[in-house]
């Protein structure tokens, strides 16, 4: 029930914070609209102005992506493949600024939300959210490595034999392992990100292994948390696709409600990611209590010393 | 005596249709289950079928190519094929241990390795014996031969995992040898390449008459009939007779745990009159040659995959009936196909005569159709490389390029397009998420597109620039490049010259250019600049529409003789005239261009339609032959759009997105593109920051 009223209070939380979602929205779309322009500037003007344009959207043709591959050539690769990496280290480094700034806000729910608040914050946090990312990703490998046993267990028992079955089992057992372990990570670091908020210290390492044993102590709050907000992306996945796809099939007319469609779908996901903090800021003065702070000692008049 | 007997009562009946058998081979082996050995002896009957007297035999001992990495199909595919690795210390190899003629001269010690391509001393996939007395035109030798097969860890077709045998080229397989003028070869002598890590094979076709002995426990499988089965229960050994005349190989699989599972295709249940007569009235033949015959499928299947075996019998079926329609009724009794297990893939989509191997992959969702154009495809040899029987290691695109473009016709006729094997949990993810299924015309035409031309379709297996070059011009391209031929033909030409090719070649060994005859023949056209560019040239194709422009036709202004006066109009004149006539209704007049280009170094004849906004059509040819040409139109509306080869005839062109060109840039087209690429990179972008 715990993590229920967690998920809840999370998404109410994320709600009112609009204006973060929105500078969510934006930042991911810039940084969306810096990955894919310098591609549509290869193949869009060609389509804007050939009817294979038309045809493409009635019925795509994997051939075009060839043609546009080949045209590009060999000489294009290395560039492309520059500009996703030089893409993906500002999106991941805008993120983490990004979080710095939210999550606070979306754990110290009293305090109204100010745009000198969230950029003060993002300031102050950055560089301890940014240690907390790159513990992450080691958590991530070890999460990696540890589903990965399975599939080295399967090949060691199955391996060699001419049956498919046991090893395709394995395979699926691996990926619901990895979905999940890579899942109580993520869940963990928003509860880093919180504590980080919470009790105002820089020290992520410490907020990091704290997460993790918050975690390793309450597996079940944890793990059903995390997947009711698993559950809810996947219905909003599939929510999306559904009605993305009868709108593709109504025509041209329909393609403004198709691009709002899409947008709330991404907004859909960010506010997913602001409930996730929401609901660990929810659940974690619960799971552990910030120590009480020390009384102030009391002054004493000089009157209390009259003998 | 008997044996021969027996084969003659298996061919009388397809006596009309036999090939004129010049190898054959009376083959009695057995398999030793536990080493993977296959030991036994054969009786070459070889007729010299020629007008030269021969002096020695060339044989292929292509199971030497596993040898060690020495040989010269390591030494070019690295150990791997198709994405296949040889797994370590999984050599395989072949041994002749007795050579002998029939009146017993042993040729044992005289067989030595050669190596007629690359010269490479440490390659004994080709060895050749010096006969005591060469062979006179016209007579025959009968050779007997002692062999020692060991197969290798399934790899490159062949070999054993577990207690899965799958035995291809695996006894010593006489070369061919060639007349001066056969298969336009510019001398006389044997055809007997090495095993190359892109070639296939070649040989004569000949009667097969083959005795498998195996662990009574395993389920055999082979080329032809099994016409008899005997059971030693003291060995536990179980041997089996297989027959098949009129073929060039055989080959054969053993496993205990196959499920083995029989249907019957009914030709007169799996074909309507309607699509006889039609098949009839296409090729001008009578309705008893469109019939199909009845043909026995067997499916040898992994338990893990019984739940596909009706899969496999409708593909077989499906491609059973339009080979059948198409080219001419399948001339054997059988067809076996075969379902290879976990791990040996290496051993799948293979193709020997009446006996293919497919693959699948464990719950394979029904809209991915890879089991379907495996088992389609590997059908499809038997009438592109068995009836048809090609020199693969020369001409590859004359069986697979074909057989390329027939199964994809088959495919997309039949099953629409597929999706991609996006499979989570046995769930078909490519369907789910509605995405689009690729039909087998758009997959060829990708790979053709993005790939360069580097050589001619035409170029032997060894000679191309590298493995993808291979087999992209060997499949994919040919494929593309027949449909093109297709569209330039018209689907009624090409479907007769496609028969005409197949019927003229059936049990024979024919050249690239013997089919770019019968299409000419059929289609009463020079298609010199078809196959001169495209089969033996590596020309590249690509027309573009450069430039549309559109110009009001002002009145005149400056100084004009007219009638012998010179007159001046000034430009203020000129358009008071201009502004009158429009008050009287009259329309402005445009003088438009479009300018096409030809950007690839190929040359086609073109056709350019060019629509007017006020809804006019005007079609022009262009011979393609210069770099661009313009074309001028002087009407009262302006050019909206135009295309050159507006009916998409061109495949091969590798670039449609510039064939046409609008004169207005359709902004609402680029945004509607920009962002839904742009939602993509959205939501990639949610997936990489949920990590931080």
């Amino acid at each position: 029930m715990l993590p229920l009223i967690a998920f809840w209070s999370g998404l109410g939380r994320a709600w009112r914070r609009k204006r973060m979602l929105a500078l969510y929205w934006f930042f991911h779309t810039l940084c969306a609209m810096g990955a894919a322009l310098p591609l549509m500037a290869a193949a869009v003007p060609q389509l804007g102005r050939s009817r294979l344009g038309d045809e493409l959207l009635r019925q795509f043709d994997l051939a075009w992506l060839a043609e546009i591959s080949a045209a590009a050539g060999e000489a294009a690769a290395p560039a492309v493949i520059f500009a996703a990496l030089v893409a993906a280290a500002t999106l991941l480094l805008g993120a983490v600024f990004l979080a710095g700034g939210a999550a606070p806000l979306l754990a110290r729910e009293e305090e109204p939300y100010s745009p000198e608040e969230f950029w003060r914050n993002a300031g102050r946090n950055f560089w301890p959210y940014l240690r907390l990312s790159l513990y992450s990703l080691v958590l991530y490998a070890a999460a990696f490595a540890a589903a990965g046993l399975l599939t080295r267990g399967a090949e060691a028992l199955w391996g060699e034999g001419l049956e498919a079955k046991p090893l395709a089992l394995a395979g699926y057992a691996r990926l619901a392992l990895l979905v999940v372990l890579f899942g109580l990570v993520s869940t963990a670091m928003d509860f880093a990100k919180v504590r980080l908020a919470l009790s105002g210290t820089r020290q992520s390492l410490r907020a990091c292994l704290g997460s993790v044993r918050l975690a390793w102590r309450n597996p079940g709050v944890v793990f059903w948390l995390w997947a009711c907000f698993a559950a809810a992306a996947a219905a909003a996945a599939y929510a999306f696709v559904e009605l993305a796809a009868r709108l593709e099939t109504r025509g041209t007319a329909w393609v403004a409600p198709l691009v709002l469609l899409q947008q709330a779908y991404v907004l859909a996901r960010i506010w997913l990611r602001f409930a996730a903090w929401g609901a660990a800021a929810e659940l974690d003065p619960i799971l552990r209590p910030l120590p009480a702070s020390e009384p102030e000692p009391t002054r004493l008049e000089a009157a209390d010393y009259q003998i | 005596m008997r044996h021969w007997l027996l084969l003659l009562a298996v061919a009388l009946p397809l006596r009309a249709q036999l090939a004129r058998p010049v190898a054959s081979y009376d083959i009695r082996v057995s398999l030793d289950a536990a080493s993977h050995t296959i030991s036994g002896e054969q009786t070459l009957a070889w007729v010299n079928d020629s007008p030269d007297t021969v002096p020695t035999l060339q044989f292929h001992l292509y199971m030497n190519a596993f040898r060690n990495s020495r040989s010269t199909f390591f030494r070019e595919s690295g150990g791997q094929l198709r994405g296949d690795r040889a797994a370590e210390d999984g050599w395989g190899w072949i041994r002749v241990d007795s050579m002998k003629l029939e009146d017993g001269t042993d040729l044992t010690q005289r067989l030595q390795c050669i190596s007629p391509d690359d010269g490479n001393p440490d390659d004994c996939t080709v060895a050749e014996v010096a006969l005591p007395e060469p062979v006179r035109p016209g007579a025959s030798l009968r050779v007997f031969m002692r062999f020692t097969t060991k197969l290798p860890k399934v790899f490159a077709r062949t070999g054993y995992r577990g207690d899965f045998h799958l035995a291809g080229q695996w006894f010593p397989k006489i070369g061919v040898w060639e007349t001066k003028g056969f298969r336009y070869a510019e001398k006389s002598g044997w055809n007997c390449h090495q095993f190359h890590a892109n070639s296939e094979f070649y040989s004569n076709y000949g009667d097969y008459r083959v005795e498998l002995t195996v662990p009574s426990r395993f389920v055999v499988g082979a080329t032809g009939e099994m016409v008899k089965r005997s059971d030693d229960a003291k060995r536990g050994t179980s041997t089996y007779l297989f027959v098949q005349p009129s073929v060039t190989d055989f080959a054969w699989t053993a496993q205990p745990g196959f499920l083995r599972f029989e249907r019957v295709f009914e030709a007169a249940k799996q074909t309507s009159q309607e699509e006889l007569a039609a098949a009839a009235r296409l090729h001008g033949i009578s309705l008893e040659e469109a019939r199909l015959s009845d043909v026995q499928m067997i499916a040898l299947i992994q338990p893990e995959h019984a739940e596909q075996t009706e899969r496999h019998f409708r593909a077989l079926s499906t491609a059973l009936k339009y080979f059948g329609l198409w080219y001419g009724r399948y001339p054997f009794r059988t067809i076996t196909v075969v379902d290879p297990p976990y791990g040996a893939g290496g051993a799948g989509g293979m193709e020997y005569p009446a006996f293919i191997t497919a693959g699948t992959s464990y719950r394979l969702p029904e809209d991915v159709l890879m089991l379907e154009i495996v088992t389609v495809h590997e059908f499809g040899h038997q009438y592109w490389m068995q009836l048809v029987a090609n020199n693969e290691f020369e001409e590859s695109w004359l069986d697979e390029g074909f057989n390329t473009y027939s199964t994809g016709k088959i495919m997309d006729k039949v099953y629409g397009g597929t999706a991609l094997p996006l499979v989570v949990f046995g769930k078909d993810f490519w369907s789910w998420l509605r995405l689009p299924k690729l039909t087998q015309a758009s997959l060829d035409r990708a790979a053709h597109a993005g790939y360069p031309v580097r050589d001619p379709l035409a170029t032997r297996a060894w000679e191309f620039y590298d493995g993808s070059s291979y087999s992209i011009s060997s499949y994919s391209r040919t494929g593309v490049a027949l449909r093109t031929l297709e569209a330039v033909l018209g689907e009624d030409t090409m479907a007769r010259a496609m028969r005409a090719y197949h019927q003229r070649w059936r049990f024979r060994h024919p050249h690239s250019r013997d089919f770019q005859q019968a299409v000419e023949e059929v289609s009463g056209r020079d298609l010199e600049w078809f196959f001169s560019q495209f089969v033996f040239g590596s020309r590249r194709l690509d027309y573009a529409v450069s430039e549309i422009r559109n110009r009001k036709l002002d009145a005149p202004a400056g100084v004009f003789e007219k009638e012998g006066r010179i007159e001046t109009v000034t430009v203020k004149e000129a358009r008071r005239r201009d502004e009158e006539r429009e008050k009287k209704g009259g329309k402005p007049r445009y003088e438009s261009w479009v300018k096409v280009e030809r950007l690839g170094d190929a040359v086609a004849p073109q056709e350019i339609e060019v629509r007017f906004r006020d809804g006019h059509i005007e079609r022009r040819p262009w011979d393609g032959a210069g770099r661009w040409a313009k074309f001028t139109f002087t009407r009262a509306a302006e050019i909206e759009s135009a295309v050159i080869d507006y009916g998409r005839k061109y495949a091969l062109d590798v670039n449609h997105a510039n064939n046409s060109r609008k004169a207005d840039y359709n902004a609402r087209l680029s945004t509607e593109w920009t962002l839904r690429v742009l939602f993509w990179a959205q939501n990639a972008m949610l997936w990489l920051t949920a990590l931080v």
